[in-house]
């Protein structure tokens, strides 16, 4: 009994996670359920048109029966069907909603490498090396260099995305004709549409041209997504860094004869990815914010573009689909890195 | 070792560029293969339902029409190979061809005619074919390649509608054997392209049809890249990443014109630049109406912004179109709108006070334009709020009658009669008009029903004239379509800006 109270605790924990992203979620649909209502009808709809649609959105009902009902169409998976594009919403989602996890996920790689390596030079310039002078006796030119490092990672910080975007479209697609910067494959090529996920499925037909292509149309869209997030890592893990340094077991680590790259790999490193790991939970919904005005920019088939069309042409369903998609992977993603913060922090297992 | 990182840094930086100078094409350029960048996308596969002029082209490719326009834009065969519309203009009959099949292989015949133009409609499907074909009480189908419409009043524009927007021709068996969300999905049509993918809102191919019943095109393979923002455009064509694009800032059209590579060009079209005007609120004096329209400066405004390529228009239908008058000019002359101004109490320093619509980015410097007039406006005593909409906001406040006293707008007509232009423009129970007069409505009713072609163009020549002189509308330059393209990609130019990739050629 004593050895299943520790499972029990997690279960729990794990039960209470779960409710409380019901919750969420439940908030977010009732939220955009109001908005929707109290914007203005579209005046445009002809008169047969409105009466129809009245009838298959139930809107002659009382408000909360109308939001039952919607709730019940979602549990079955009918989000509606788009006015513009003449389509279900559910199968537009099922094209776009990889296209932007598979951009996410990209660009996250590119923050947390780019993060990563970013803030073991900014620690070693700071802290003067791993052997850890605490910021004494690194002299003049090492504080330099670490006042010009943060000066950098908060110029980097400055630049929004989609600025981002624009420079690498005129740099690299235009001025230098490198990369390409319109969607997601060569014109020459054709999508194939297994997962949604370009990449994977590429591979998964064994087509390397798509598969390169594809890939290739990715690395600006990613870059310009992950750049601007990658400072706040750098920043975060030179901090959790100098932090770990400055703890008992790191000395214990060095008395014990570890070398210092063991000592960085095996136990600050560590350390310090915990923090790391809450910045990247609190910045997924910035990520994927930031990544609708880059989908736009590179004309990338993704939510964000989606969202923008359906904006535009007051394509009120697919609005709703794509807010409630956002929503959801917002909320995975949290739950993931969640599970991961639980793997790779000591303290909650050793309880 | 730093020094070695810095060396290698700068390597990669200053190699990788350069060691893929074909990079952004990754894949061999096909001789049979086009990208084209357009600004925007289909509003679905099924041609009846939306009338989107920019969706035009794309609906070409995949379908036909009963009649087509060559690049003068006379009526020419498509479908249909001969047509003859009766004397009283109440039945126009038509022969098809006999060696037609859709992209799934079954035979046009008559009946699809009849599903599209008439059943379809009375079925209660909800496409905007139902407007334009409102007059169709019948369609009488003798044969399987001759069809008879019956009209319930006289419709002397039939034919001319048989090319024009919607009108394409739909499979009667296969939109009802999988119904209109599967046909949404997997479009079937008659034309020299079919659909290979459609990603919304990013890229649509076509491969070509070799079946195609007409003249096969040299393109095998078309890619229309769906990018909105004019400044991406002009970057995709200027690195290679599009073949040919349009609807770009004149300015950057012209700078993209020095490339030796691209050919840039400022075509006239039949679409017009006009302000849309309200008859109520701060426009229901006539006198402010008019004094409104006096103080634009035409001409002014086409050298500002289009290098005087767009000619400044009088009446809202463009020279040497049937409705056009040589003889009426309506100046640019500030003194009489101040003049017209003052008689109904204002002047610059008690200005009358209205709200002014714009799009931005929807043509060629729209919202230039409008802070332009704006400006002009100004000068006489005209104070005006400019507010911006996008082109689905603008059609929602059309149709309900809630667009401000003026709206800047380019109004299509692919097929250049004055039917198609104060017609719709003009009449209060069309969801296009903001002018709800029904004293001028009425009569712009009423030339919709004549069926004699002298007196019909007579008589909406004399409308233009009435409306511009009651401030009704204020027609202010033909429009110009901006387009880049490659230097070797040739095309056929289309008086009313269609660009089909069917015509397309290397050279």
């Amino acid at each position: 009994m004593a050895r299943l109270a520790p499972c029990g605790r997690r279960l729990l924990a794990i039960a209470q996670r779960l409710l409380a992203i019901a919750q969420r979620l439940l908030t977010v649909l009732l939220l955009l359920f109001i908005v929707l209502r109290v914007l203005p009808a579209d005046p445009a709809a002809p008169a047969a048109e409105i009466g129809a649609t009245r009838q298959q959105t139930s809107l002659d009902e009382a408000l909360p029966m109308q939001f039952a009902i919607w709730l019940g169409w979602l549990v079955q998976g009918d989000l509606g069907h788009s006015s513009h594009l003449d389509r279900p919403v559910a199968g537009l989602l099922a094209e776009a909603l990889p296209a932007t996890v598979e951009l996410a996920i990209l660009a996250s790689s590119v923050a947390v490498l780019l993060g990563v390596a970013g803030g073991l030079v900014l620690f070693a310039l700071q802290w003067g090396g791993w052997q850890g002078t605490g910021g004494r006796g690194t002299g003049r030119r090492g504080e330099t260099r670490a006042a010009l490092a943060e000066t950098g990672t908060m110029l980097l910080m400055s630049i929004p995305a989609f600025l981002w975007a624009l420079l690498f479209i005129l740099v690299f697609g235009v001025l230098l004709a490198a990369m390409p910067f319109t969607g997601r494959l060569d014109p020459g090529l054709s999508h194939p549409f297994i997962t949604g996920f370009l990449l994977l499925d590429t591979l998964l037909v064994g087509d390397p041209r798509a598969f390169l292509s594809a890939a290739r149309h990715m690395v600006l869209p990613a870059v310009a997504l992950g750049i601007g997030f990658a400072p706040l890592v750098m920043r975060v893990l030179r901090a959790s860094l100098i932090e770990a340094y400055q703890a008992d077991y790191i000395l214990q680590a060095r008395l014990r004869g570890l070398s210092e790259e063991q000592v960085l790999l095996r136990h600050a490193l560590g350390h310090a990815a915990l923090p790391t790991l809450g910045l990247l939970r609190a910045q997924c919904g910035l990520l994927l914010g930031a990544a609708v005005l880059v989908e736009v920019i590179f004309a990338y088939p993704g939510m964000g573009r989606l969202l923008v069309d359906a904006m535009r042409n007051t394509d009120l369903s697919v609005i709703q689909g794509v807010v409630l998609a956002y929503c959801a992977v917002v909320l995975s993603a949290n739950v993931l890195i969640d599970g991961l913060h639980l793997l790779l922090n000591p303290r909650p297992r050793a309880r | 070792m730093a020094d070695l990182s810095r060396r290698a840094l700068l390597g990669v930086l200053v190699a990788v560029p350069h060691s893929a100078p074909s990079a952004v094409q990754g894949y061999p350029k096909a001789r049979d293969a086009v990208t084209i960048g357009w600004p925007g996308d289909v509003a679905g596969w099924d041609p009846n339902r939306r009338f989107v002029p920019d969706a035009q082209p794309i609906y070409k490719m995949l379908y036909d029409q009963p009649l087509d326009q060559d690049p003068r834009l006379n009526l020419v065969p498509g479908l249909a190979k001969a047509w003859q519309l009766a004397p009283d203009a109440r039945s126009l009959e038509v022969e098809l061809r006999d060696d037609v099949t859709f992209h799934d292989g079954t035979k046009l015949t008559s009946a699809d005619f009849r599903w599209t133009f008439h059943e379809r409609i009375a079925a209660g499907h909800e496409v905007d074919t139902a407007r334009s074909w409102r007059k169709v009480v019948d369609i009488e189908t003798p044969s399987a390649t001759r069809a008879i419409m019956r009209f319930g009043s006289p419709a002397p524009t039939a034919p001319a509608w048989l090319a024009f927007l919607g009108s394409f021709v739909v499979p009667k068996h296969y939109m009802q054997k999988v119904g209109l969300a599967a046909f949404g999905a997997h479009p079937v049509g008659t034309g020299p392209y079919r659909l290979a993918e459609h990603q919304p809102g990013t890229r649509i191919v076509l491969e070509r049809n070799d079946a195609y019943w007409g003249p096969k095109p040299t393109m095998r393979r078309v890619t229309v890249q769906i990018i909105n923002n004019p400044s991406a455009r002009a970057a995709a064509i200027e690195s290679g990443n599009v073949d040919l694009t349009v609807a770009m800032p004149v300015r950057e059209t012209a700078r993209l014109g020095h490339i030796a590579t691209l050919e840039a060009e400022l075509n006239p079209i039949t679409r017009i630049i006009l302000l849309q005007v309200r008859d109520d609120a701060g426009f229901a004096d006539r006198n402010i109406r008019l004094a409104a329209h006096h103080a634009i400066d035409k001409q002014a405004l086409s050298q500002a912004f289009y290098g005087n390529a767009a000619v400044p228009l009088s009446v809202p239908v463009i020279p040497g179109s049937p409705g056009f008058l040589d003889d009426f000019t309506f100046p640019h002359d500030p003194d009489m709108a101040r003049e017209l101004l003052s008689r109904s109490g204002y002047s610059p320093a008690q200005p009358a006070r209205i709200r002014m619509a714009t799009t931005r980015g929807q043509f060629p410097a729209d919202y230039d334009i409008a802070r332009a007039i704006v400006g002009m406006w100004k000068t006489v005593g005209i104070e005006a709020a400019l507010e911006v909409l996008d082109y689905a906001r603008y059609f929602e406040l059309n149709r309900a009658g809630r667009l401000p006293e003026a709206t800047l707008y380019s109004f299509d007509n692919a097929i250049g009669d004055p039917e198609a232009y104060a017609g719709y423009l003009l009449a209060p129970h069309q969801p296009y008009s903001p002018w709800k007069d029904t004293a001028l409505g009425e009569k712009v009713r009423g030339l919709f029903d004549v069926p004699g072609e002298a007196e019909r163009i007579a008589g909406w020549r004399a409308l233009n004239r009435e409306a511009v002189e009651i401030g009704a509308c204020m027609p202010l330059l033909r429009s110009v379509q901006t387009l880049v393209r490659r230097k070797d990609l040739a095309y056929r130019r289309f008086g009313n800006g269609w660009v089909l990739p069917q015509t397309m050629d290397w050279i």
